[in-house]
């Protein structure tokens, strides 16, 4: 999706120009970029190019590294473990991403045309969590989790739904589902800001004029308030699928991954192979991998978004 | 924008909207409403936790309301670690002190850790901050509005490194920091953060909607390329920046990986790292915790509420254009 | 573009500036260090030896009893400071969720502390065995191998005979049962409470007791992770005789049918769970909050515990009672903690010598190594430093269990990982694997591990 909003804005009329023009304003571009490129290239490319180098080593702690080919990409794909952490991150992905669009959507639409005061307290309110921090509400979270005083779990018996305390980070039924949810309370706070603003943007005398022609409030809102907010849910498509890749925190802090693996994503466990097993060149192919497959989404996504134009 | 949407607004009051409250839309509010409250749960409870005794915290029933406000929490947390307030180091000077540790010329007094994180906290996500909108700033306008060789390439560049979650180059982003002694500094934490590439795809996007008329029009009065940029280019991207602001401030606060893999120290560690900390020193002490995560959330909610125009406001510009 | 160059040369100057500094240093620092070598020799000598080379170091400690206590760290750093005024110490506390991984970070990230606290597993059969660690092969003066317990000595060295820890305490890891429940339920007379043994039908008789008397969880196989796995292990070795490792420490024998059918029997246990939703340290607060009714996870610094309530007593006010693990022979065999000091080896040497100073100091010297055991609260592992406990009754009640230590077999190779491969296991029994295949697994990938690092 990041694409799709890049490639509307990639084709520009390309005046002929002297090539000592070119060269001048090749300097000058270069010079506006360089701040921004010492980052970039020195915090993002150069490690990630390191990445790919060592993905062929077996490297680990204070030895060096032995070169192995393709033999950790091999190992990867009969790895049960990694297997599961990439489909477990491709549900969190998959999951998180259109309940936290169409949910925030739906609050924006309902809460938009409440007095200013109510609109300003829901969208205040489910703000909270993200700029608690995740960590903080991770606490918080974890106790409402517990397997023998959680509320979830007291709350569940005292109006009847379960008869049987569920532990709920300890079973693998549930773990990933708990994590989501988590993951979706504290992402939906910037979407929710984003839709109000374009949803009350939206050019109110159309929408009337449809209705006065008879449309009811569904079409009203797919013909025309939909594509009005279509760039607001690009962003948020582009923000929340970022988030949800980034997820880290939550399974750090809840579950380690566990139990067995059950939620353990890439990104943990590249961090658990790193540091818990100390197999460096693994990790990084594990990288490299998830980073290929981000490239090729990225890269189908590009060549959709050409065709559009 | 804004002027329309002002526009707009009494409109959106509509009387005959009001009146149509529907059966669903009745239905929905109390739906939302009881989300809402799921979703303060978490900061209610981490804040009356706080004020509770350790009998109430512990017990098996959950205690709603504070039966009893203590504080003695907030004095176990600060009687704890200790830190000084700022320590301001010579730019590598590790590399050339005696033994290898940074030389500071200015030490501020010591005070509980807690505060310290709070210190560091800020510290790093303004400086974020700043840096990502200066540079992006900067890059977004020269990606937008100039032909340069390599445009294409760092164009697919920046947007293919975009999505990329930071654990796929943890182990060569720690060796590097090692190498330029930035290892347990903020720094380690501040300069991934201003690489990430999102801040300069943000701003080409809003760099793009400068007329090109303009920016000819400067050209041809001979104002040299930065006198355009600060005076035709910066006041047009504003929005976008306030936009970028926001963004790289919440996400810097909560970009805990980074700070989990790169500081070590008590004196440098983050609010939300001290926090994690705390969590698995303590897990006996669940009143201690509430106290830490309580002074983790308030301060920045309370900025949060100040400046709730802003935020929303900017937030919202940033998508505009996105 | 002017301004960089002109910051550069200035950063180069006060380079060559401080690198002068450095040397002059390093010159002054070569002469003491001989000095402060000089009496490591002779430890009877130490006493005088003030002149030590000035430095700073950094120790990092696991809470190791008060040893991850600030107040009382910073005490044992005063009596040092009194006597080497030029070494400076500053203190880092780790924690048993997050500590290896932030050591572990620290080391790829160059800056390891100089001194770690922590026991054998960590010091010899992980970081030691991986190269980071410095030999402290002069700190074991013929003296001290005397005065040390040989067992303990055994543990802080590997194969080839280089020392990578100095030890300072020792106790034994055990289990606690909530008394006041116990009684309630009338199984009291399942449990020898001068020996602190049973047998292990006693143990679920007790269990059962426990369930049927209306406390539906009664203990839990913690298995999240991250420390506390001691508990875990040995309730399982003990039950029937299993063993977890070889005599020669050379390979993973978790598979025994000794240890399958100990680990069958706990999971159909009624009130028994294998959660992998708890660790350790979980656990912990379950049982000092009254859900659970027994802990595997303890020993003498959680019994001393007054967090929540006086020493021994649950939160609410219940009798914290210490058992051995239960056996069906009658002869526990309990883990042993044994924790003591290590040095990375940061390629400084007046940092090395200066560590191995501190070491002397704390865990030899014997006018202070005494107050070093007691700020633990565990048991010192030298002859010579008598009882410290004289008089305290709990102390002396718990010394009991260090007659059922066992074989300190956890600087077996591949340590860091077969710990967390068993509590994968014990996490996919909890899910319905079968015990068999789950227990095998864990042997063959530990067993790899042990392989790939001998």
């Amino acid at each position: 999706m990041v694409i799709f909003l890049a490639a509307k804005t990639v084709k520009i009329e390309e005046p002929k120009r002297s090539s000592a023009l070119v060269r001048q304003e090749t300097i000058a571009s270069y010079l506006f970029l360089l701040p921004s490129l010492i980052f970039f290239l020195g915090f993002v490319i150069y490690p990630m190019v390191l990445c790919v180098v060592t993905s062929f080593f077996d490297s680990t702690m204070n030895r060096a590294d032995v070169f192995v080919g393709l033999a950790n990409y091999k190992e990867l794909f009969s790895d049960p473990v990694f297997i599961g952490a990439l489909k477990n991150t491709f549900i969190i992905v998959i999951v998180s991403v259109p309940v936290t669009c169409a949910f925030s959507l739906w609050v924006s639409s309902a809460i938009v045309d409440l007095p200013e005061w109510a609109t300003s307290l829901f969208r205040c309110v489910f703000y909270l969590p993200v700029v608690t921090g995740s960590v903080a509400v991770t606490v918080v979270w974890k106790w409402m989790y517990n397997n023998y005083y959680g509320i979830f779990n007291y709350l569940g018996k005292a109006v009847g739904l379960i008869d049987k305390n569920i532990n709920w980070l300890g079973d693998e039924k549930y773990a990933l589902g708990c994590i989501i949810l988590i993951l979706l309370t504290t992402s939906v706070g910037q979407p929710i800001v984003l839709y109000v603003s374009a949803l009350g943007n939206v050019d109110q005398s159309i929408v009337e004029a449809a209705e006065v022609d008879g449309a009811n409030d569904f079409q009203a809102f797919w013909k025309i308030k939909w594509p009005a907010i279509m760039p607001t849910t690009l962003y948020i498509l582009v923000i929340t699928t970022i988030n949800s890749f980034q997820c880290f925190a939550l399974i750090q802090l809840l579950t380690s991954g566990g139990p067995n693996h059950s939620t353990d994503t890439i990104m943990y466990y590249i961090y658990y192979t790193a540091f818990k097993l100390y197999r460096y060149g693994y990790g990084n192919a594990m990288g490299v991998v998830l980073a290929v497959i981000i490239a090729i989404l990225s890269a189908v996504q590009f060549k959709l978004g050409n065709q559009d134009n | 924008m804004s002027a329309t949407a002002k526009k707009q607004k009494p409109l959106k009051r509509h009387p005959s909207k009001l009146k149509r409250m529907s059966a669903y839309m009745i239905l929905a509010i109390i739906l939302i409403s009881i989300m809402a409250v799921l979703f303060a749960f978490p900061l209610y409870w981490i804040i009356t936790g706080s004020f509770k005794t350790g009998a109430a915290i512990n017990s098996t029933t959950p205690e709603w309301w504070p039966g009893e406000w203590v504080l003695t929490n907030y004095q176990k947390l600060f009687a704890g670690k200790s830190a000084p307030l700022w320590q301001l180091a010579v730019p590598f000077g590790s590399r050339f002190s005696a033994d290898g540790e940074p030389i500071y010329f200015s030490v501020g007094p010591t005070v509980p850790a807690a505060i310290r994180w709070m210190v560091n906290t800020v510290f790093m996500a303004v400086v974020s901050m700043i840096l990502t909108c200066a540079t992006a700033a900067m890059a977004g306008y020269a990606l937008a509005k100039k032909r340069f060789v390599g445009r294409k390439l760092l164009f697919t560049l920046i947007v293919c490194a975009m999505a990329l979650p930071k654990q796929v180059i943890l182990i060569p982003l720690l060796r590097e920091m090692s190498s330029l002694n930035l290892y347990n500094t903020i720094w380690a934490v501040i300069f991934p953060i201003v690489g990430w590439p999102f801040g300069v795809f943000l701003m080409k996007q809003f760099s793009e909607g400068i007329p090109t008329e303009m920016l000819e029009a400067a050209r041809i009065d001979g104002a040299s390329e930065a006198k355009t940029f600060i005076s035709i280019v910066l006041p047009m991207v504003k929005p976008g920046i306030g936009a970028l602001a926001i963004f790289t401030f919440i996400n810097s606060w909560n970009d805990y990986f980074m700070q989990l893999i790169m500081l070590s120290s008590t004196s440098n560690l983050t609010i939300s790292l001290g926090i994690a900390k705390l969590q698995a020193e303590n897990s006996t002490d669940f009143g201690l915790i509430m106290a830490g995560a309580a002074l983790a959330a308030v301060p920045i909610i309370i900025i949060f509420l100040i400046f709730q125009k802003y935020f929303t406001k900017g937030i919202a510009m940033g998508a505009v254009k996105g | 573009m002017k301004k960089s160059i002109s910051r550069r040369s200035f950063l180069k100057a006060v380079g060559a500036l401080s690198a002068a500094g450095a040397l002059a240093a390093c010159g002054g620092s070569s002469t003491s260090t001989a000095a402060s070598t000089a009496s490591s020799a002779a430890p009877a000598a130490s006493a005088e030896a003030s002149g030590s080379a000035a430095a700073n170091i950094k120790l990092w400690t696991y809470p190791i009893g008060g040893w991850g206590k600030d107040e009382t760290v910073q005490e044992i750093i005063a009596s040092f400071n009194a006597k080497y005024p030029d070494i400076k110490v500053t203190v880092e506390y780790l924690d048993y969720t997050n500590g290896d991984d932030q050591v572990n970070t620290a080391i790829e990230g160059g800056s390891a502390p100089d001194l770690i606290m922590e026991g054998p597993e960590r010091l010899v059969a992980n970081w030691g065995a991986k190269g980071v660690m410095a030999p402290l092969n002069d700190l074991w003066t013929d003296d001290a191998k005397k005065d040390i317990y040989e067992s303990v000595e055994s543990a802080c060295k590997n194969d080839a005979g280089d020392y990578y820890e100095y030890p300072l305490c020792m106790t034994a890891h055990c289990m606690a049962v909530n008394m006041t429940k116990v009684k309630e339920v009338g199984a009291d007379k399942y449990i020898n409470t001068d020996t602190h043994t049973w047998s292990t039908d006693d143990f679920l008789a007790t269990v059962d007791a426990l369930y049927k008397g209306g406390y539906e969880n009664v203990a839990a196989i913690y298995c999240s992770g991250q420390g506390g796995d001691q508990g875990t292990r040995a309730i399982i070795n003990n039950m029937y005789g299993g063993t977890f490792t070889d005599a020669a420490h050379t390979k993973y024998t978790a598979d025994s049918a000794e240890n399958i059918k100990a680990i069958q029997t706990l999971h159909d246990a009624d009130g028994i769970n294998f959660d992998a939703s708890i660790n350790g340290g979980e656990e912990i607060t379950l049982f000092r909050n009254g859900t659970l009714q027994m802990a595997f996870c303890w020993n003498i610094a959680q019994q001393l515990n007054t967090d929540n309530n006086d020493a021994g007593l649950t939160n609410s006010g219940d009798e914290i009672f210490p058992m051995a693990f239960p056996t069906a022979s009658g002869d526990p065999k309990l883990c042993g903690g044994i924790w003591g000091f290590g040095i990375f080896n940061n390629g400084d040497d007046a940092k090395i010598e200066a560590a191995k100073t501190f070491i002397d100091f704390i865990a030899a010297d014997p006018d202070q190594v005494g107050a070093s055991v007691l700020a633990s609260t565990y048991f010192p592992v030298r002859a010579s430093v008598g009882d410290i406990y004289a008089g305290n009754e709990i102390m002396s009640e718990y010394s009991k269990f260090m007659n059922y230590l066992g074989d300190y077999y956890q600087i077996t190779p591949g340590w860091a990982t077969a710990r967390t491969e068993w509590w994968n296991m014990l996490q996919r029994v909890g899910t319905g694997e079968d015990v068999t295949t789950a227990v095998k697994t864990f042997c063959d990938n530990a067993n790899a591990a042990a392989a790939a690092e001998a």
